[in-house]
C-alpha cells in the first residue's frame, strides 16, 4: 500500500467521522477494503512502536493510532451492554470517556511493550453481514509469533476496529463479563463501576510517573 | 503407586466441595436480561470458586509466580525450551488418543509423526525436530475436549487452587487424562514415583513460566481478575475445542485450568 493510500484511508476514517455526526446502523463492509484498512493501522502502529522516540511519546503516538481507528464509542456501549439502558445520561457520559481512558491506556502500555515488532497480514473473510475478521501474525524477537485478530466494521462512512481477537479470546467479550461482574456485585449499580474505573485511571497514572 | 490414588481422592474431595459449597444468588424472575446472563455466565458455585481464587492468588503470590520468575532468571532459554518440548513430547500420546476419539486422523497422524520423530531424532523429545525441521507443529487435545465434540456440555464453572479455571467436564477429562496416561502406569517404585513428582512440578513450574506476561496483565487492567479470567477460559476453550486455535501461539498444554495449549510455543 502507498503511502497515499494509505493516507487516503485515513482521511476518510478521520473525517467523514466528523461530517457525519449522528451514527448510523453499522453498514456491509467489504473484505479488501477491511483487509487494507488493518493494513495501513498496523503499517502506522508498527512505525511508532518501532521508533527511536523516548517511551511516553511512542505511548502517545500509538494512542492517537487508536483513538482514529477504534470504534471507542461502539465497543464502550457493547461491552457496557445492557447497563448501557439503565444508566443515566450522565453516567453514561462519564462511562464514554473513562472508557477511552482505560482503554487507550492499556492498549497503548501493551503495544508499547512490543519493541521489534513485525506483523504480516492473513486472511480476511467475512465475519457477519456488518463485520470482517482480519487476521494477522505478530511477530516479536525471542517470542514465538502469535495470531491477532482484528474484527472491523464500518462505522459512521469508514472502516474502524471493532474488537481484537488473540488466542481465541475476544477483547470485548471479556471486558464485558468483567464490567458486569463488577457492576453484579454492586447491586446492579452502573456508578460502581464508574467508581471503580475512576480509582484504575488514577492508579494507571500513578504508576506512569 | 500411590501417587495415582491420592490424586484421585484429591480430585474427589474437590468435587464434594464444590457440591457442598455456596451457591451464586439467583437473579429474580421478573428480570429475562439478567437471567440470561446468570445462565450464560453458568458459575452456580460462584461464592465458593470465588474463595478457591484467592486461596489460589496467595499460593500463586508467594510461590507459584516467584518460583516461574526464577526458573526463567536462571534457567537458559535454550534449556527452558528443552524442557518444554520434553513435557510436550510426554503428552503427545494422550493427545494422540484423543485426536482418534474425536475422528481426526490427519491430527493424529500428525501427532503419531511427531512423537516418532521427536523421541528419536528430537533425543527423546527435547529438540522439536518435527515442527523446526519437518513443518509439522503441535497441537493440544484432551479428553475435556473430546467430551466437548461428542456432545457434553461443560457443566458448572470451577475454580481450583493451582490448577486454575475449569469446569466439570474439563475437569473430569483432566482425571480421566492422568490416570489414561500410559507414562503414569509405566513400571513402579521409588524411582518411578519420583519421576512422576518430577514432571508434575516441571509442567507447573513450565505453564507458570509461560503465563507470566498474560496473568501480570490481567492483574494489572481487570477491575475484576476472577470474572476476567472464566471469560478467557471459556472463550479460549472454545476456541481450541473447534481447533481454531494457532499451534504457534499455544502454552504447554495439560488439558485445564491455566495450562491448556499446544506446548509448542518458545518461552522468553
Amino acid at each position: 500500500m502507498t503511502t497515499i493510500e494509505r493516507r487516503l484511508v485515513l482521511a476518510t476514517a478521520l473525517g467523514l467521522p466528523l461530517a457525519l455526526p449522528f451514527r448510523q446502523a453499522a453498514a456491509a463492509i467489504d473484505a479488501a477494503r477491511a483487509s487494507s484498512f488493518i493494513q495501513g493501522t498496523g503499517n502506522e502502529l508498527v512505525g511508532a512502536i518501532n521508533s527511536s522516540a523516548p517511551v511516553a511519546r511512542r505511548r502517545e503516538s500509538v494512542a492517537g493510532i487508536l483513538r482514529r481507528a477504534v470504534d471507542i464509542e461502539g465497543v464502550g456501549r457493547f461491552i457496557l451492554g445492557r447497563f448501557w439502558r439503565t444508566a443515566t445520561p450522565a453516567e453514561q457520559q462519564e462511562y464514554t470517556k473513562l472508557f477511552e481512558e482505560t482503554l487507550i491506556h492499556n492498549l497503548a502500555s501493551r503495544f508499547g511493550e512490543y519493541q521489534g515488532v513485525k506483523f504480516t497480514l492473513g486472511r480476511s473473510q467475512a465475519n457477519t453481514e456488518e463485520d470482517v475478521m482480519v487476521s494477522t501474525s505478530v511477530e516479536r524477537p525471542n517470542t514465538a509469533a502469535f495470531t491477532l485478530d482484528w474484527r472491523v466494521a464500518e462505522v459512521g462512512g469508514g472502516p474502524r476496529i471493532i474488537d481484537m481477537i488473540a488466542e481465541g479470546t475476544s477483547l470485548r467479550l471479556t471486558q464485558r463479563s468483567e464490567y458486569a461482574s463488577v457492576i453484579q456485585r454492586n447491586g446492579g449499580q452502573v456508578s460502581a463501576l464508574l467508581a471503580a474505573m475512576r480509582q484504575q485511571i488514577t492508579q494507571m497514572r500513578a504508576n506512569e510517573r | 503407586m500411590p501417587i495415582r490414588p491420592n490424586r484421585m481422592l484429591l480430585a474427589l474431595g474437590l468435587l464434594t466441595l464444590v457440591a457442598l459449597g455456596g451457591c451464586a444468588t439467583r437473579p429474580p424472575a421478573d428480570d429475562p436480561e439478567a437471567i440470561a446472563d446468570f445462565r450464560q455466565t453458568n458459575d452456580p458455585v460462584e461464592p465458593l470458586n470465588r474463595t478457591m481464587y484467592s486461596v489460589h492468588q496467595g499460593i500463586d503470590e508467594y510461590v507459584l509466580r516467584p518460583v516461574a520468575v526464577g526458573y526463567r532468571e536462571v534457567v537458559p532459554r535454550p534449556v527452558r525450551m528443552g524442557v518444554r518440548n520434553f513435557l510436550g513430547n510426554l503428552r503427545t500420546p494422550v493427545i494422540l488418543a484423543n485426536d482418534m476419539l474425536q475422528g481426526e486422523p490427519r491430527r493424529a497422524g500428525d501427532t503419531a509423526g511427531r512423537f516418532l520423530i521427536n523421541s528419536t531424532l528430537g533425543l527423546g523429545g527435547i529438540f522439536d525436530v518435527a515442527r523446526d525441521h519437518f513443518n509439522v507443529p503441535g497441537h493440544t487435545e484432551d479428553y475435556g475436549q473430546t467430551f466437548a465434540v461428542w456432545g457434553i456440555g461443560e457443566g458448572p464453572y470451577l475454580f481450583l487452587p493451582i490448577i486454575g479455571p475449569s469446569n466439570a467436564r474439563d475437569l473430569v477429562g483432566f482425571g480421566v487424562g492422568l490416570v489414561a496416561d500410559p507414562f503414569f502406569w509405566f513400571g513402579q517404585g521409588a524411582v518411578v514415583q519420583a519421576l512422576d513428582y518430577t514432571r508434575v512440578g516441571a509442567t507447573a513450574v513450565d505453564t507458570r513460566e509461560g503465563l507470566i506476561e498474560t496473568l501480570d496483565d490481567v492483574q494489572r487492567t481487570s477491575l475484576d481478575p476472577y470474572a476476567t479470567l472464566r471469560s478467557g477460559y471459556r472463550q479460549n476453550r472454545a476456541a481450541q475445542i473447534e481447533n481454531r486455535l494457532d499451534p504457534r501461539a499455544g502454552q504447554a498444554g495439560v488439558g485445564t485450568g491455566f495450562g491448556t495449549g499446544a506446548g509448542g510455543a518458545a518461552p522468553r
